[in-house]
């Protein structure tokens, strides 16, 4: 089973994104800032990472740039934020996001560019 | 006679120290210092000066070094005067989300003085700006917070923004916000992230959870 790791500070982001994922078939953990989520991407081995941007701590920008520069293996991320501005997409693509999605998602979409980039059939 | 020329070492002067006046003036031409350490000795010294505000807040705009901003945000948050505010408030406007959310959590820590620009953050015209207010309130540990998101989600349009309110009623309200998020689901009865989280919080709160 493909496992997932949700990176928000909002519980009930956390919350949302695992009962889609879950009632999907995927496996998932959470993490609720950047650092938490670093600490458990460098001991677990995870197949996709779904990011908000906007956390205490550390950010998904931090999170990312700090992942990218380990050297394991590497699973994609989706970037999500409340923020449609061109700029945090940019950033969110240079920190190492490999899709930027807009909250609020929805399930459809959030199951359809996970797959995506799990490689798997959509 | 020879004369004796008494050799003194060249004097180091470490970054550490404090070299120049500790008035307002030396301390504000100190915010120029090639060294972050100096600049940050003089941003936590300006705290004794009132009238301080608008030099850290100039030197806010344009301060590079992290450590440096930190710090130039929590004099600003003692300060607490109107200058010193608009240059908290305006860090929620930044593209950089490191600096808001480093303004979020000193503005956080100053409910008296958050208090009464609340409403005017709330109704705020950049969306983002609401959004961060809300994560202010969150720990804001003000009377009149259940009121402020009752009144988000009862007028607010922007979905992320009601969506905000309602992660955070799911955690603080009570009785009192049941009929504000059950229009508020009906309203948005489209987006299933507001559905999801309006159906949590109205359990937490029957459930008393909180």
């Amino acid at each position: 089973m493909k496992t997932i790791l949700v990176i928000d500070d909002a519980a009930t982001v956390r919350m949302y994104h695992r009962h889609i994922l879950e009632s999907a078939g995927y496996s998932v953990d959470e993490a609720i800032n950047g650092i938490e989520a670093l600490e458990k991407a460098l001991v677990k081995n995870y197949d996709l990472f779904i990011v908000d941007i906007n956390m205490p701590k550390l950010d998904g920008y931090g999170f990312l740039r700090q992942l990218r520069s380990q050297d394991i293996e590497q699973a994609p991320a989706i970037m999500v934020s409340t923020e449609s501005a061109k700029n945090d997409e940019i950033l969110a693509y240079n920190a190492g996001a490999n899709l930027y999605l807009i909250k609020p998602t929805k399930p459809d979409e959030l199951l359809r560019y996970s797959r995506l980039l799990l490689g798997e059939s959509i | 006679m020879m004369a004796f020329i008494k050799q003194q070492a060249p004097q180091e002067v470490s970054e550490d120290e404090r070299t120049t006046a500790r008035d307002f003036h030396g301390l504000s031409a100190e915010l120029n210092s090639e060294h972050a350490t100096a600049r940050r000795w003089a941003v936590r010294d300006l705290v004794s000066f009132p009238q301080a505000s608008e030099v850290l807040v100039a030197r806010l705009k344009i301060e590079e070094d992290a450590s440096v901003r930190t710090a130039i945000l929590s004099s600003l948050a003692q300060l607490g005067d109107k200058t010193a505010m608009n240059g908290l408030v305006t860090c929620l406007r930044s593209d950089e989300a490191s600096l808001r959310n480093e303004a979020i959590e000193v503005l956080k820590a100053i409910p008296d003085e958050v208090g009464p620009i609340i409403n005017a953050l709330l109704n705020d015209s950049d969306s983002d700006v609401r959004i961060f207010t809300i994560n202010i309130l969150e720990s804001l540990r003000h009377e009149h917070v259940e009121q402020w998101l009752m009144s988000v989600i009862d007028n607010d349009d922007q979905v992320n923004v009601c969506a905000t309110a309602v992660d955070l009623l799911s955690e603080v309200g009570s009785e009192l916000s049941v009929q504000s998020l059950m229009n508020l689901k009906q309203r948005f009865a489209n987006e299933p992230y507001i559905c999801f989280s309006v159906d949590l919080a109205l359990k937490r709160i029957q459930q008393g959870e909180h």
